[in-house]
């Protein structure tokens, strides 16, 4: 299996490059964050420093997690699904649903281990950067020594591997345990966007707490003496609700896509060539709608989150404020980044595998402008949808903690922010779908 | 000769197809002449590697000949560039595939209209209701790919190739992921497009029983014509297929 396995692996590079970048990300980005969970453990670090490098470590690392980890499984998960029909013709040979399914699971291996190890290594260096950051910042005291090592690495390696093996596994399940067949129905490549139900619970759970949060932060910690207790309570609250509509992303994209389709459909055959593989192929491009709403509520939330807590007590800043703030300003800034990565690289494995596809089109005397240009539609179309979902996910922040800080319902300043984000998003988007069609090289040459 | 340029719908003229170069060039085709007139169903035949699909290819301007011309309706479209090719794919030249080629996400009637979009033409929707109906698929016009069989899946593609009333239909194995009786129910459409639409249809097959609904049965051997029966019966093209050497025996 594992001749096989390396085989397949060199057959569809752009497809494992981005699992392999996802996971890379991965590894780096919570392995960071863990080395200072362990710098803590170090002798001669106070009780104080210990604690704040803790929930430093192990809350924002873990928020980091969530995000990473549901990146690695969404673009494992393409790679996997796009492979119905390979499977089919494995199991027509004679692999039996297990040997086909650990084909699958030796190839993620091979990519997720490498791309973790690679993580880690980079993990040192960040988390080094990241400490010294606190102790310029004054949050901890400049005595305590990094102290990342095997420990922190090896546990970010070994979540990112498990949780990948895990996501390939579930996904290599339901592909593999279908009758062996060699004419699987194209449909079935696609999905039609029903979910399964632990996945819809999971996304309304997360919807559900981050609300929660944001009411507890109008009702409770508003009035509190702290004015950190409505941060550390509404803070989180765009991300939970962004990740948990990121979750639902197949449904809510086939709702949406649905709802803007006789629009878009009048822009001519590309809008709606675009509009019905939107909708009806939600499974696949809601793999690139997540990382869009991520992207847009993180960004969104958090900046102007920082953006009303200077204004309202900034005059009076204090060291604890700006090195919230800082914090606040470099997660942001590399979930925001993560977020970006894994648009761009969703986006290269969807296009990559719809290669047939698009060919088809062709031969159907499509020009290849009309393709290009439908694909691209479709990218405006999921950014569309995606700033949208984001921005709504954002108020969830923004809102209660404006409440909280007698700004009102609206924050007094920062009103420019959403649209330059929403614009940088939409680019990007855009963007990353030109260059994984241009990838693809000629769609012409011999029919089949 | 030119009085046969305009009264066939498509043309070959000392088609020859060289792939690679030097010493370990492959020649596909080697000067084929065909005329194949309006309104006919010619099955193209041969074992393996006889150059059918290279032929084809050729004809749908997929691949550039090294020499010879391509004439459809009359019109040489051998040197055409890119854009004017795909025009001609899409308004002259329609195209039934072995695997069916629909589009995942399109129904059925989506399919069938989906030449006329491309080609920015109006969407005449009495006109596809009236083919899918004609494939006996009236029914089933707004059913998504997944949900139809492989047979009516070929028969939306039959539609499908139809729509732009094209100069010629080329069918690539169009029964070849078919079993039998629906295999007769594809093919009995396409010989009543003929029949009934004047639709000129080129099909290529290696199934003697596929080959005994059409006209003709032009048969190709290492790149070259060797042979031709009117009026095939599947015995009596499996005959030939089986003695094909002689053919190439009497033909050089």
């Amino acid at each position: 299996m594992s001749m096989l396995a390396l085989a397949s692996l060199r057959h569809r590079r752009t497809a494992f490059t981005a699992t392999f970048l996802s996971a890379l990300l991965g590894a780096a980005l919570i392995g960071a964050f863990a080395t200072l969970a362990q710098t803590a453990t170090g002798a001669g670090v106070s009780d104080a420093d210990a604690e704040t490098l803790t929930i430093m470590g192990i809350v924002v690392g873990g928020w980091g997690s969530l995000i990473v980890l549901f990146s690695v499984a969404s673009t494992l998960g393409i790679t996997v699904r796009q492979r119905a029909e390979e499977i089919g013709l494995l199991r027509v040979v004679g692999a039996t649903p297990r040997q086909a399914g650990r084909l699958v699971l030796a190839e993620a291996s091979v990519v997720t281990v490498v791309a973790a190890v690679l993580g880690a290594a980079l993990a040192w260096p960040a988390g080094f950067a990241l400490l010294a950051l606190l102790r310029n910042g004054g949050m901890v005291g400049d005595d305590v020594a990094y102290g990342g090592g095997v420990a922190a690495l090896g546990s970010a390696a070994l979540l990112v591997v498990l949780t990948s093996l895990v996501a390939a596994a579930v996904t290599a399940r339901r592909t593999t345990n279908g009758p062996a067949t060699l004419a699987i129905a194209d449909a079935r490549a696609g999905g039609s966007g029903r979910m399964p139900w632990w996945r819809t619970a999971i996304g309304l759970v997360l919807v559900a707490y981050g609300l929660g949060m944001a009411v507890v932060t109008i009702t409770v910690t508003a009035d509190q003496d702290d004015p950190y207790a409505a941060m550390s309570t509404s803070g989180s609250s765009s991300i939970l609700v962004g990740v948990g509509l990121a979750v639902l992303s197949p449904v809510l994209l086939r709702w949406l896509a649905r709802l803007c389709a006789p629009a878009v459909g009048r822009a001519g055959v590309v809008g709606w060539l675009a509009a019905y593989n939107t909708s009806r192929r939600s499974q696949l491009l809601g793999n690139v709608l997540a990382p869009v709403i991520v992207l847009t509520s993180a960004a969104v939330g958090v900046l102007m989150l920082v953006g009303i807590d200077h204004r309202t007590i900034g005059a009076q800043a204090t060291d604890e404020g700006d090195t919230i703030n800082l914090l606040n300003n470099v997660v942001t800034g590399m979930i925001a980044l993560f977020a970006a990565v894994m648009v761009v690289n969703a986006f290269a494995a969807v296009v990559a595998g719809r290669r047939q596809e698009l060919r088809r089109l062709r031969l159907l005397g499509a020009t290849t402008t009309q393709v290009e240009r439908s694909v691209l539609a479709e990218a405006g179309i999921v950014a569309g949808i995606g700033v949208l979902l984001g921005l709504v996910a954002s108020l969830a922040t923004v809102v209660p903690f404006a409440v909280a800080r007698d700004e009102g319902v609206v924050p007094d300043g920062q009103l420019w922010l959403p649209p330059l984000l929403v614009a940088a998003t939409v680019a990007l988007t855009l963007l990353a779908a030109r260059s994984a069609v241009h990838r693809l090289g000629p769609l012409t040459g011999a029919a089949r | 000769m030119n009085s046969n340029a305009t009264s066939a719908a498509l043309e070959v003229r000392g088609l020859t197809m060289t792939y690679g170069a030097g010493a370990g060039a492959v020649r596909a085709l080697t000067d084929v002449d065909l005329a194949f007139a309006r309104g006919s169903f010619t099955a193209v035949m041969g074992p393996s590697g006889s150059g059918k699909s290279t032929f084809l290819n050729c004809v749908a301007g997929l691949d550039r000949p090294t020499s010879g011309r391509v004439l459809v309706d009359g019109r040489d479209v051998t040197d055409l560039g890119e854009d004017d090719r795909t025009r001609l794919r899409r308004e002259r030249i329609g195209f039934v595939f072995q695997g069916f080629h629909l589009l995942p996400y399109l129904t059925a009637e989506q399919n069938v209209g989906l030449p006329l979009r491309l080609a920015g033409r109006r969407q005449d929707r009495a006109r596809i209701r009236d083919l899918l109906a004609r494939v006996g698929l009236g029914e089933r016009a707004r059913h998504l790919p997944g949900a139809l069989s492989g047979g009516q899946q070929q028969r939306v593609a039959i539609a499908r190739a139809l729509v732009t009333e094209p100069a010629v239909v080329l069918a690539d194995e169009p029964t070849g992921a078919l079993d039998s009786t629906t295999a007769h129910d594809v093919l009995a459409l396409v010989r009543d497009s003929v029949d009934t639409l004047g639709q000129t249809v080129v099909m290529v097959t290696h199934d003697p029983v596929a080959a005994s609904y059409a006209d003709t049965v032009v048969f190709l051997v290492d790149g070259r014509v060797a042979g031709r029966m009117d009026r095939p019966t599947a015995d009596a093209v499996a005959g030939q297929l089986a003695h094909l050497d002689e053919l190439v025996g009497a033909a050089s």
